[in-house]
């Protein structure tokens, strides 16, 4: 049994080493939902405090692990580590474990942190991490590059009626291995405070 | 909990867990009759002591004979006071009190009791702890082959399963070791205010090591092998269903155990009408959504226990 502290960042966010990008998502979305100060599944069982550190471990096991060049690091250190450790220590120690770094006050990468909702510039920093450009989307999609554009980029006047908008969100979720029903909600929320802030 | 069996031997699964009213009985009594009309040998055991009332929800009227004409010898063989129901091949035995009492008492009477119950004719026998958190119903719930906690999702079911669970891993916990001193220790963490500031498993896990290294390996390999199933109850969205997955992550962070998500049984109106009926939900209603939910989870088990006995 092993702490926070200790686990691997793919042991944090329950996936395996080899996840693809949209496992790590989806893996995070289930975390950051469960991990939640709210969440139903948590809060008699942990302390504040212990949530927290489970918070800022999902943070930084996603930042890190959505980064290709940082999750190719971490891996090539990690198994050095294991290799070093495979010749000095016995087979129920070899597994690799999280170096202990502070937590990401300040991420060079911007991450989908818990309780940024889900609009366009969300959904546009969480596809590029994935290093799926736009163009594949609308091909998995069939939802138009001009629509998707102007999803991502907030564009109210051009958005798409509201019963359409609805059935792109859940495509585009979708297609990032997001959670749909929450995406759909959580942006025609958003474009609902910003044309409260545009109405006179 | 967990451990491997011969093949020949039936199976015991307990259903405990949560609180009063979160639907073990009715899963219970369910579940036995979808793996009877599997063509498995069902025996349902009731002890619920604060309600039993499986047979109720079988169908079946308030039993002449219980587990404790058995155990004052007023009837010879166990398989006497076993109740038919209308499913062939599924039969009921009740005596709560009885039943728990003997797993209270000194080892004879218990070891009498739990033979009798093995060499009962059946492939699985289904017991109905209710929503107790006693010492008897968590050692009935750990010597059983697989146990099975029964959730809605509402902030005390969730609560009180938690408190079940705790008690009894600490409890599986306890039973593995000798020494006093780590004893000692196991039971001060079940108390979270505890004086030697333990405040989870991890923890606990740690301290014993200071103190002990062969225990500290004894209780890492129960926490191993420590693998209850979990059953959402009532679910009426996806994000109720997704609470279960939630409970097995935050169950494997905290208890550093595997918990198995079996499924999930929907909101369903039916389950109401056919338990005021006092008819099974499944003989009823068996396209009705719950019943479905039920029988799709007794498919699931018996598969399992087909491959292996390992859960």
């Amino acid at each position: 049994m092993k702490g926070i502290d200790e686990q691997t960042y793919y042991e944090i966010l329950e996936v395996s080493p080899t996840a693809t990008s949209k496992e790590i998502q989806k893996a995070y979305e289930h975390a950051k939902e469960t991990f939640h100060a709210d969440s139903l599944a948590v809060y008699s069982l942990f302390t504040e405090q212990e949530i927290h550190e489970i918070q800022v471990a999902i943070e930084e096991a996603y930042r890190v692990l959505m980064d290709e060049s940082s999750r190719k690091s971490y891996d090539q250190s990690h198994f050095q580590i294991f290799d070093k450790q495979h010749l000095e220590t016995p087979p129920e120690m070899q597994v690799p474990t999280r170096e202990k770094k502070p937590p990401p006050a300040s991420v060079e990468v911007p991450v989908h942190v818990v309780g940024e909702v889900y609009r366009g510039k969300t959904l546009k920093q969480i596809r590029e991490r994935m290093g799926i450009d736009l163009e594949t989307v609308a091909q998995e999609t069939r939802i138009n590059m001009k629509t998707l554009e102007w999803i991502e980029g907030e564009d109210l006047e051009k958005l798409p009626p509201l019963v359409y908008l609805k059935g792109f969100l859940k495509g585009y979720a979708q297609s990032l291995g997001l959670d749909p029903l929450k995406v759909v909600e959580e942006y025609l929320l958003f474009l609902e405070e910003e044309k409260k802030k545009i109405a006179p | 909990m967990g451990s491997t069996q011969s093949k020949d031997r039936k199976a015991i699964w307990t259903i405990g867990g949560g609180k009063g009213g979160s639907g073990k009985s009715f899963i219970t009594a369910n579940m036995g009759i979808c793996l009877s009309k599997l063509g498995s040998r069902v025996i349902l055991i009731d002890a619920d002591l604060g309600g039993a009332n499986l047979h109720t929800f079988l169908g079946v009227s308030p039993p002449a004979l219980t587990l404790s004409d058995f155990i004052k010898k007023r009837v010879k063989n166990l398989h006497e006071v076993l109740i038919p129901t209308e499913v062939q091949n599924l039969l009921l035995l009740t005596g709560a009190q009885d039943l728990l009492n003997a797993m209270d008492s000194k080892n004879v009477q218990k070891r009498k009791l739990l033979r009798s119950i093995q060499h009962l004719e059946a492939d699985y026998l289904l017991v109905d702890l209710g929503g107790g958190n006693s010492i008897s119903v968590l050692d009935f719930f750990l010597m059983s082959d697989g146990g099975i906690l029964v959730v809605t999702p509402e902030p005390t079911s969730i609560e009180n399963t938690y408190r079940f669970l705790k008690s009894a891993f600490y409890r599986r916990l306890r039973q593995s070791v000798s020494s006093h001193a780590v004893r000692t220790l196991i039971d001060g963490a079940m108390d979270r205010k505890n004086e030697i500031a333990i405040q989870n498993p991890y923890e606990l896990i740690k301290a014993v090591r200071q103190i002990n290294e062969e225990e500290a390996r004894k209780i890492e390999m129960e926490v191993e092998t420590f693998q209850p199933n979990l059953i959402l109850n009532q679910v009426r969205s996806r994000k109720d269903i997704e609470i279960g997955f939630s409970i097995r992550s935050a169950c494997q962070k905290y208890f550093g155990i595997r918990l198995h998500y079996l499924g999930y049984v929907v909101y369903d109106q039916d389950v109401g009408y056919s338990v005021r009926r006092r008819r099974p939900l499944v003989l009823e209603n068996a396209h009705s959504r719950a019943a479905q939910c039920v029988s799709e989870i007794a498919s699931k088990l018996a598969s399992r226990h087909q491959m292996s006995f390992q859960f």
